[in-house]
């Protein structure tokens, strides 16, 4: 199966890890690398997390993802921009 | 001025309108407590029996307004009796409110006493959660959960505070704002639907809860009218259209309507309103979508693709879009289609029966029942005959525990509902055994003097188990039979409610006739162990495997 990385900007505060992996934890994807930056704005936060499945998880966790009320933005990166 | 954590509790509360709590008191919630006590003449607390019972009123509160529902309880114990409630609000995207205390800030993380990590446990089953860590926030918090629960698809929200931070002191000039990032709603684009639908010979309309979410079921008469489609609807969708309409086909999916299910095969345009294709509403999601197109709107975007892959995918509110499309569509008849609407919903129609069986003892509690009379129910084989036979009328009348299938639901529930609708009469269509998990509550609803009708449908089993024993156990009934000896009229009598044994339809009539007008009365109607839920479509199958009757 494709791997895929996500790039989420999300809220710096404690919990906000634990609700993002719930949702891969929830659908039963495992996550393979997974990296946290302070971001320019000390209210944010960037993530990147690699996970592996087709198309179709793909944009399901996309919008998982996104709906989560901590998380600001959320894209798929292409690996030409990894 | 300076208010303390829990005076501001209260004034969220009140700047959101809520004028009734259920709840459970406790050590972590004790200067919330003392803050609703000198509140009471704006804002009435209902002491439940047990918090899983107060946050199904809270729930069934909510179901009814379709504002949400509050519940207040301890910490530990009182915190983690709120979980099945949450999750049950969570799946059927009921907006609830739950606010819990906690241990005082340096106690927190210590295992102190009564302490548990309440939003990581419940994490998974709400639309979201705050650990309160700073009294300044708590307002902000506070309005932002009640933004939350009600705002796009509702959902609960939970809200933990610490003892301490409800006795910490701040001035309003120090209140911190919340910073969340809603979705927004993207611009739907209806060409590709609108041909879809002028197109289609065949379409079907699959109602489901997000109808009532956005009160839209005005617009889907006219939508239903306007292309002469039928509509089948999710348990959730039961009330989107009155009963007897003649494109209402009823519920679809396991027990749904024999025509549901013959006309969902059939069409060849379905237009999924507001539902998520729930496993007990499709069955086998391959053949569900064979040789159809799929349009399917629903507010939250995660929804669409999940289950099954939409053609047209319109993230939208229900109501706005139908509005829009009843704008754009032409009339359209479809005599063929309607005619064969027509005839396959005969397949629906019951033999006369004149003893007490589940059908007749639901269509005579109607029978007293209003247009508005809000109906509960728990989970098992009366809840199904409830949906199949019960006649629906208006919006908001429903309460049934549809994503979780909570046994136990149904008492607390009716509570909630009742007091939400005027404290009017209402009814609880329960098991044996499902009342088993909440008759604590009856104590609640005596003090409340609620009129409720709970009608017990005692078969002596847990029924739908042992439907499923009979059927796929090779009727191996694994602790499905109750062999009980509880005396529900004594037990009814005994909480200071009225009760009566109910063996013969005419017994059933003179006990209705009597309905005490302050307090519950319970009826407990005595019923063959051995009735199936019918049609059935078995886990997994489509219409080819219905079973419409025994063996
Ligand atoms: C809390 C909970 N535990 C177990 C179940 C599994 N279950 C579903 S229906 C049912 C039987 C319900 O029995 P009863 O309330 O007597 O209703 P009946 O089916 O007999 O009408 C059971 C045990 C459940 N839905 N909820
Ligand atoms: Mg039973």
């Amino acid at each position: 199966m494709d791997l895929f990385t996500v790039e989420l900007t999300v809220a710096n505060h404690c919990g906000v890890l634990n609700r993002i992996t719930g949702v891969y934890a929830k659908g039963k994807h495992n996550i393979e690398s997974l990296t946290v930056q302070k971001s320019h704005d000390p209210a944010l936060s960037v993530m990147r997390i690699s996970s592996r499945g087709d198309a179709a998880v793909q944009c399901q966790m996309l919008r998982q993802l996104h709906k989560l009320l901590d998380v600001k933005t959320v894209v798929l990166l292409n690996n030409s921009m990894l | 001025m300076k208010k303390s954590g829990a005076e501001t509790v209260i004034e969220s509360l009140c700047r959101n309108k809520v004028k009734t709590v259920f709840g459970y008191p406790g050590g972590a919630v004790l200067p919330i407590y003392d803050e609703l006590y000198k509140n009471c003449h704006r804002l009435t607390h209902v002491l439940c029996a047990h918090e899983q019972n107060a946050a199904h009123a809270a729930d069934g509160f909510a179901r009814v307004t379709g504002k949400p529902g509050v519940v207040i309880s301890t910490s530990g114990p009182g915190a983690t009796n709120l979980v099945t409630g949450i999750a049950n609000a969570y799946l059927d995207s009921v907006p609830l409110v739950a606010i819990t205390g906690n241990v005082a800030v340096p106690l927190l993380g210590k295992d102190s006493f009564q302490e548990v990590d309440i939003t990581g446990i419940t994490q998974p089953v709400v639309k979201h959660n705050f650990a309160v860590s700073d009294v300044r926030e708590l307002s902000g918090i506070l309005d932002a959960a009640f933004e939350i629960a009600s705002s796009g698809r509702p959902g609960p929200v939970l809200v933990d505070i610490p003892k301490s931070i409800q006795t910490d002191v701040c001035d309003e000039s120090e209140f911190l704002r919340q910073e969340l990032f809603f979705n927004e709603l993207p611009e739907v684009d209806l060409t590709a639907a609108v041909s879809a639908i002028t197109a289609a010979e065949r379409p079907l309309i699959y109602a489901g809860g997000g109808v009532t979410a956005s009160g839209a079921e005005k617009e889907l008469l006219s939508f239903a009218e306007k292309i002469s489609a039928p509509v089948a609807c999710s348990m959730m969708g039961l009330t989107s259209l009155p009963a007897g309409h003649p494109a209402n086909l009823g519920m679809c999916g396991m027990h749904g309507s024999q025509s549901s299910a013959k006309l969902q095969s059939e069409c060849d345009l379905i237009i999924a309103l507001g539902v998520r294709f729930s496993d007990r509403a499709t069955g086998n999601t391959a053949k569900y979508k064979e040789g159809k197109k799929l349009i399917h709107v629903d507010i939250d975007l995660a929804e669409i693709n999940k289950n099954t892959a939409a053609d047209i995918e319109l993230c939208g509110d229900v109501k706005t879009v139908l509005k829009k499309l009843l704008s754009l569509l032409p009339h359209q008849e479809r005599p063929q289609w309607q005619k064969r609407v027509a005839e396959v919903q005969k397949l629906d129609r019951l033999p006369e029966e004149n003893t007490l069986t589940p059908r007749t003892l639901l269509k005579t509690v109607a029978g007293y029942c209003e247009p508005d009379t809000v109906v509960a129910t728990d989970v098992g084989q009366h809840q199904m005959w409830t949906m199949q036979y019960f006649p629906f009328r208006s919006p908001r009348t429903l309460l049934t525990s549809g994503g979780l299938g909570t046994m136990g639901f149904g008492l607390g529930a009716a509570i909630g509902g009742c007091i939400a609708n005027g404290r009017k009469r209402t009814v609880l269509f329960t098991g044996d055994g499902s009342f088993g998990m909440c008759l604590q509550e009856l104590a609640t609803a005596v003090s409340q003097n609620l009129p409720l009708l709970i009608v017990i449908f005692n078969n002596g089993v847990l029924g739908m188990v042992r439907q499923w024993q009979t059927m796929f156990y090779e009727k191996h009934y694994s602790s499905t039979t109750l062999n009980r000896k509880t005396d529900f009229p004594a037990l009814a009598k005994a909480f200071g409610a009225e009760g009566k044994k109910v063996t013969t339809l005419s017994e059933l009539e003179k006990a209705l006739n009597t309905l005490a007008s302050d307090r519950p009365t319970v009826l407990d109607c005595q019923l063959d162990m051995d009735e199936f839920v019918l049609p059935m479509i078995p886990p997994g199958g489509s219409v080819q495997d219905l079973v419409t009757g025994r063996n």
